[in-house]
């Protein structure tokens, strides 16, 4: 088994990432109305722009200027849905950018001295609004070497603006990737095995474990990945994984069970649920939960998909017009929206997943987010 | 290795990197992004053994690619040392031919 399932593994990490990144000039103006939620997709463009898009229209609202160079477009809007942190800057900065105006209202410049800090799309918003965290990766460039530095958590007080400094840090594990704040207070960071840790004290806890899971010797150790959105609009965090249940220590992999599963992080509790939730037979980038039947899942890569975890079924598949990866739903739970890799935004039915419009941009979305911002009038 | 001895400081480092110890941190890939030394198998076939599954086409994922440092062999790292590689081709279905290859000569 050793000498065939990390070779497996590889491979199929590998396709999961194959399959697997100044003022701004407004298009057209937003028309707030009074008592109702406002909801804007955000996405970030080469060379280095935030769109704010109408959901409604399928247009483009306002194109702000990120400073720096392109690099990731991870985006954490805040919770009053008016300010997005995008992370820019080859990976490295985060800029607070208020989507209303364009204007910068805060960063997090990391990099320092001979100290270079990657940031993997670890950024997140306390629940009060108050916090950010971003998960540090940080190498010292000395002149005949590269020495790998312990990575951390980083707190910022987003009241600080302009050129914020950790005002706490504490050591994390490597391979994080997409992090979410919860309402008890807690950072979940999701890595080789989804972790919390309390932003305060820095204590950590397993919320679900995956590269460490005990599920015996027939479970393929699983293989998770999380570059996008996880499920704000639900208040959940997903972490998809693929595993396979083989039928003896024979280890045949033609025969052996192949699934997609998730670890689902409820984020008011902070407690999670973890399980196969249906066959694989493609690819899936992103999945989301529809809004009003959490049961039901909605997936895409070069297949937009709806599954039926309770029945561990695949309901529907299409296929798309070219790779995307990630996918996002409107608040009504009616329209998907789909983007990232290129420069388009493909929109969706969520009943019947046909295509029923879609965004065209001005840059490839590359590794960028595609989130939705919701202000309350 | 046991045939060769390290005669400074670098060269006992990488002797020591070598280790069975070190041998032993190494994990089969999950998460990865970032910078390294990968072997990660994914523009030739996909795991079910045919291309339907990979990307489409590979256009739209260039920069998925090379901005996330997934394949550093195969298009040039924009993550820390090439970010400008991309210049002036923002959309990569339509400007890839002004996109064009390293040259370290011409650094």
């Amino acid at each position: 088994m050793s000498s065939i399932k990390p070779h497996r593994t590889a491979a199929l990490a590998g396709l999961l990432g194959a399959a697997v990144l100044a003022a701004g000039c407004a298009t057209k103006t937003m028309a707030p109305t009074a008592g109702v939620t406002d909801e804007y997709l955000l996405t970030v463009t080469r060379p280095g722009q935030l769109q704010v898009m109408d959901m409604q229209a399928h247009a483009i609202l306002r194109s702000c200027d990120i400073p720096g160079k392109f690099g990731s477009g991870s985006i954490a809007p805040s919770p009053d849905g008016r300010t997005a942190f995008v992370l820019s800057n080859m990976w490295e900065d985060v800029y607070g950018i208020d989507i209303e105006t364009c204007e910068v209202v805060f960063s997090a410049i990391q990099s320092g001295g001979d100290i270079r800090v990657k940031t993997f799309q670890s950024v997140a918003v306390s629940v009060d609004g108050r916090e950010l965290y971003t998960v540090q990766n940080p190498v010292r460039h000395l002149p005949d070497r590269l020495e790998v530095l312990q990575p951390q958590l980083a707190v910022y007080n987003i009241a600080d603006g302009l050129n914020a400094q950790p005002a706490r840090t504490f050591p994390v594990n490597r391979r994080i990737t997409k992090i979410a704040a919860t309402a008890t207070g807690e950072v979940i960071l999701g890595g080789a095995d989804v972790e919390a840790i309390d932003p305060r004290t820095g204590a950590t806890r397993v919320v679900t474990a995956l590269a460490n899971w005990d599920r015996g010797p027939l479970w393929l150790p699983p293989d998770a990945f999380a570059m996008h959105s996880q499920g704000e609009h639900v208040n959940e965090y997903i972490m998809p994984y693929v595993t396979a249940r083989f039928e003896s220590e024979e280890w045949d992999f033609d025969a052996a069970e192949w699934w997609w599963g998730f670890s689902r992080v409820d984020l008011a509790t902070g407690r999670a649920e973890q399980m196969e939730i249906f066959p694989l037979e493609f690819i899936i980038f992103t999945m989301v939960s529809d809004p009003n039947d959490r049961n039901i899942l909605y997936g895409a890569f070069n297949t937009v998909s709806r599954h039926d975890v309770a029945k561990k079924e695949t309901l529907a598949v299409e296929p798309l017009d070219h790779t995307y990866y990630a996918i996002n739903i409107s608040g009504d739970g009616s329209k998907l929206f789909i983007g990232g890799a290129g420069n388009d935004i493909s929109i969706h039915d969520s009943a019947s997943l046909a295509k029923i419009g879609s965004i065209q941009l001005p840059g490839d979305m590359s590794t960028a987010d595609l989130r939705v911002a919701r202000i309350r009038r | 290795m046991k045939h060769l001895k390290p005669l400074n400081k670098k060269a006992k480092r990488i002797d020591e990197a070598a280790s069975q110890a070190e041998v032993d941190e190494v994990v089969a890939m999950q998460t990865v992004v970032g910078c390294t030394a990968t072997v990660d198998p994914g523009w030739e076939i996909d795991p079910f053994g045919g291309m339907a599954s990979l990307c489409q086409p590979m256009e739209a994922d260039l920069y998925g690619c090379a901005d996330s440092c997934w394949w550093p062999a195969q298009v040039p790292d924009t993550m820390s040392r090439y970010p400008d590689w991309g210049q002036g081709a923002d959309r990569a279905d339509q400007d890839w031919r002004k996109l064009d290859g390293i040259f370290e000569d011409n650094d």
